[in-house]
């Protein structure tokens, strides 16, 4: 054996993985760095240092085990985690996605108007001798020509000037044409510049060969950060929520808005805000139902199934293999056609059992449907589960029950149940756990509905927790990213203070005594 | 004997509803797949005429790009359930058989962090990927290998946790016999316990590669062009929109995507059930 796993060979094969590694995470560091990702480039060096001290010295034994995994726990659920509850202390919805900074660039940008004369110019877009983006502009009704730059402008002579048969000017000393190529390749950089023109006025340009008047109307004053508007004379502060909002009107706001602090505000809305609130208990409610009567319906079918087959039964193998098989197969075709199947006018279901259910259109039959979807789905589970415990009963205490006069009735209830329970209940807390965020069987067999939208819900009457949270995220209207990362911590502490009894109950923690 | 012909009668007779419960929808699907017209749309619930159309149409035509589909799906659950097995093995090792401090902490927050619904962190998935992409396009947003190293992360937790089940199933004696002997932790890992785990290691893999197999949210999220997408975001799109509701081929397709998964559960059914419940149960 020691022979066969000769140590030079592994201790070779060791290093060279580790150079491996070693050499790719440095390749990434690097190209982060240069993109500064400063955030990813930190925790990729600390990856590396940390392979460096963990398999090149006998630093941590136990880490040697650890390092690659807790890599890829830290990197891509770790982190999220993290990232997801500290978007919930922002207000991080549509209209307020980006940074103070970029928020007051976007509205300079956009707070502009066109001069009241509209005045426009015909173009060509070109450089300067030094190379920086500059435009040739005529005006040939009124015989006016220049060169501008973002910090230049030139005037020509018109009587100089060589035009064409449109009266546009065509070359101008120092002025390079681009070709339609290069300007593809400077797009961006074309249409952001501001061309001078007056102390008042700029020029953007509007086409490859159009050019028009602008003013700013918005104007940033950096020293108290307000902007005023000059048309208006309206001024905007920061509201300390993210948005610059009229001093006189608390309801105008500039747009767009940042992502800013808000602490608990979101956390705030869930309890405070009617509107957030009632929708949340609704859909709290049927969470907690739908999660036990899934459990329970899943449990008992699962339990008569192994109790049938828990004797001997002709072609007990066949059944065995068939009640196997929703567990086999894969869970979104076997959902997707089920929602197929619930079909209101050609749907298998209504055909079979000669009716007109509105399935999906009713509340009610919408979360039966939902509930015999995933009675189909798991049932298997615990039907395996239920079969095992039941072999692992010892037979001698229901024959000493048998033979003390009990009735099956009475040994069901008072000797097998009770020893069953004792196996099962952490699975079903677990599976209780599971099913209180099963996002797949209600995002893809009802998407959550029916949904009142013409009242302006978001929730459906099947939506659970998180199919609604995920609407809440990245649904169609707006999309709330940060009331939906107070609601998901929110289910963490649900989720997480039912799985700790069910722990307890199953003393899986005694091993880390 | 009478007694029993008559307990075996009602056995029976539930075992047979519960059958037909079971088998109801597979068997629509078949229905549907052999249907000439490819609708899930009932009239009868004997076919009138089958027909392969839906199934040739899958192989042949060129819009629908079925079995690069299937590669993907293998190749990427495939890949997740391998080198997840093998990293989660380490630390489900260590977390067993180790003595170090802050042994209980770590396990608790492999509790923890898998308590969090995953779905809700999607978001900081996707901006996490979008910024990797930024500087390496290979393993960013929108790269199956991006979608691969995110998988992996998700599959750690609960295969740490299965496997640790396991190991604590195997008894610590050969463990230290060979401590005695002078092996190390290490020496102990590769020489006794991978050998011994192997099979249990293969059933894991196969768990992982069948949640893999089904992922569906973060996959379509993913993976946007049409020649890098997964069985079941290829599927899905044909009776979501795009298609219509094409339901013949979604059948078909399903059915051939099944039949390997269905056929490996059958076969290893035994040793699946002991990994359901060692995960939670000590034994």
């Amino acid at each position: 054996m020691e022979k066969l796993f000769n140590r030079k060979i592994t201790v070779a094969l060791k290093y060279i993985v580790v150079a491996f590694v070693s050499a790719i995470l440095l390749m990434l560091i690097m190209s982060s760095f240069a993109k500064r990702e400063y955030a990813i480039c930190g925790f990729l060096t600390i990856g590396l240092i940390a392979i460096a001290v963990t398999y090149l010295t006998n630093f941590s034994i136990p880490m040697k085990f650890f390092l690659p995994g807790m890599f890829f726990l830290f990197a891509f659920v770790v982190a999220p985690i993290v990232y997801t509850v500290a978007m919930s202390a922002f207000h991080y919805e549509t209209g307020n996605y980006i940074s103070k900074p970029d928020a007051i660039s976007r509205i300079l940008a956009t707070g502009v108007r066109p001069d009241p004369n509209q005045t426009t110019f015909d173009i060509i877009i070109g450089e300067d001798s030094s190379k920086n983006l500059e435009i040739l502009a005529s005006d040939p009704t009124n015989k006016v020509y220049f060169l501008s730059t973002a910090t230049t402008k030139t005037d020509l002579d018109p009587a100089t000037v060589a035009v064409d048969e449109n009266g546009d000017a065509t070359i101008a000393p120092g002025f390079h044409a681009l070709t339609p190529d290069q300007q593809n390749a400077l797009d961006q950089q074309i249409a952001n510049t501001r061309f001078q023109y007056s102390s008042s006025f700029f020029i953007t340009i509007e086409g490859s060969n159009v050019a028009s008047l602008k003013s700013q109307t918005l104007k940033y004053n950096s020293a108290n950060d307000t902007f005023v508007n000059v048309q208006t004379g309206a001024v905007y502060k920061d509201n300390g929520v993210g948005n610059y909002a009229n001093v006189a009107s608390k309801t105008d706001f500039l747009q767009p808005g940042w992502r800013a602090p808000i602490w608990f505000a979101n956390y705030a809305k869930l309890f405070t805000d009617p509107q957030i609130r009632k929708p949340l208990i609704q859909v709290f409610i049927w969470t907690m139902v739908f999660a036990t009567l899934t459990v329970l319906t899943q449990f008992a079918l699962g339990l008569l199934v192994a109790m049938i087959m828990n004797r001997k039964l002709f072609g007990r193998r066949i059944y065995r293999s068939i009640f196997i098989l929703p567990y086999a197969m894969p869970s979104i075709m076997s959902i997707l056609i089920w929602g197929g199947m619930f079909d209101t006018e050609f749907g298998a279901i209504n055909h079979l059992f000669g009716t007109h259910v509105h399935w999906f259109q009713e509340a009610l039959w919408a979360r039966a449907a939902v509930i015999i979807v995933n009675l189909w789905l798991g049932f298997p589970y615990f039907y395996l589960i239920s079969s095992g415990a039941l072999q692992a009963i010892p037979a001698e205490l229901s024959e000493a029950a048998a033979i003390d006069g009990a009735s099956n009735r009475q040994i069901f209830r008072k000797i097998t149940l009770p020893l069953l329970l004792q196996v099962v209940s952490p699975l079903l807390v677990a599976s209780f756990a599971f099913n209180f965020n099963n996002f797949n069987i209600i995002y893809l067999l009802t998407g959550g509905g029916p949904t009142n939208t013409l009242g302006g819900a978001v929730a459906g009457s099947t939506d659970i927790l998180i199919s609604y949270t995920y609407k809440i995220a990245f649904g169609a209207g707006t999309q709330n990213l940060g009331l939906a990362s107070a609601i998901s911590v929110v289910i963490f502490f649900i989720i997480a203070s039912i799985s700790l009894y069910g722990i307890r109950r199953s003393k899986v923690l005694d091993s880390f005594k | 004997m009478k007694r029993w012909l008559k307990e075996d009668l009602w056995r029976h007779a539930i075992a047979l509803v519960i059958s037909f419960f079971v088998l109801f929808p597979i068997y629509l699907v078949f229905l549907s797949a052999l249907s000439p017209t490819g609708s899930l749309q009932v009239t009868s619930f004997i076919p009138k005429s089958i027909s392969f159309r839906n199934f040739h149409m899958l192989f042949t035509s060129p819009t629908i790009p079925y079995l690069v589909w299937m590669k993907n799906s293998i190749v990427i659950a495939g890949s997740v359930a391998i080198v997840s097995v093998v990293i989660g093995a380490a630390s489900a090792f260590a977390f067993s058989r180790l003595r170090f401090k802050g042994k209980k902490q770590g396990l608790q927050l492999l509790l923890l962090v898998q308590m969090f619904p995953a779905i809700l962190s999607l978001s900081a998935v996707y901006v996490i990927m979008e910024r990797v992409y930024s500087f390496a396009p290979h393993i960013g947003l929108g790269t199956e290998p991006g979608l691969l190293l995110v998988y992996m992360g998700g599959a750690m937790g609960v295969n740490i946790w299965l496997l640790k089940g396991f190991v604590d199933s195997i008894p610590i004696e050969l463990d230290e016999a060979a401590k005695v002997d002078g092996a190390s932790a290490v020496q102990t890992y590769w020489l006794i316990f991978v050998p011994l785990a192997t099979p249990i290691l293969a059933v894991v893999s196969l768990l992982s590669f069948i949640g893999t197999f089904n992922e569906f949210i973060l996959a379509r999220l993913f993976l946007v062009d049409m020649h890098s997408r997964t069985i079941a975001v290829g599927l899905q799109a044909f009776i979501s929109g795009q298609y219509a509701t094409n339901w013949g081929p979604f059948a078909a397709g399903s059915i051939i995507a099944s039949i390997p998964l269905v056929a490996i559960f059958l076969s290893l059914q035994r040793y699946i059930i002991s990994g359901l419940t060692a995960g939670s149960v000590k034994g």
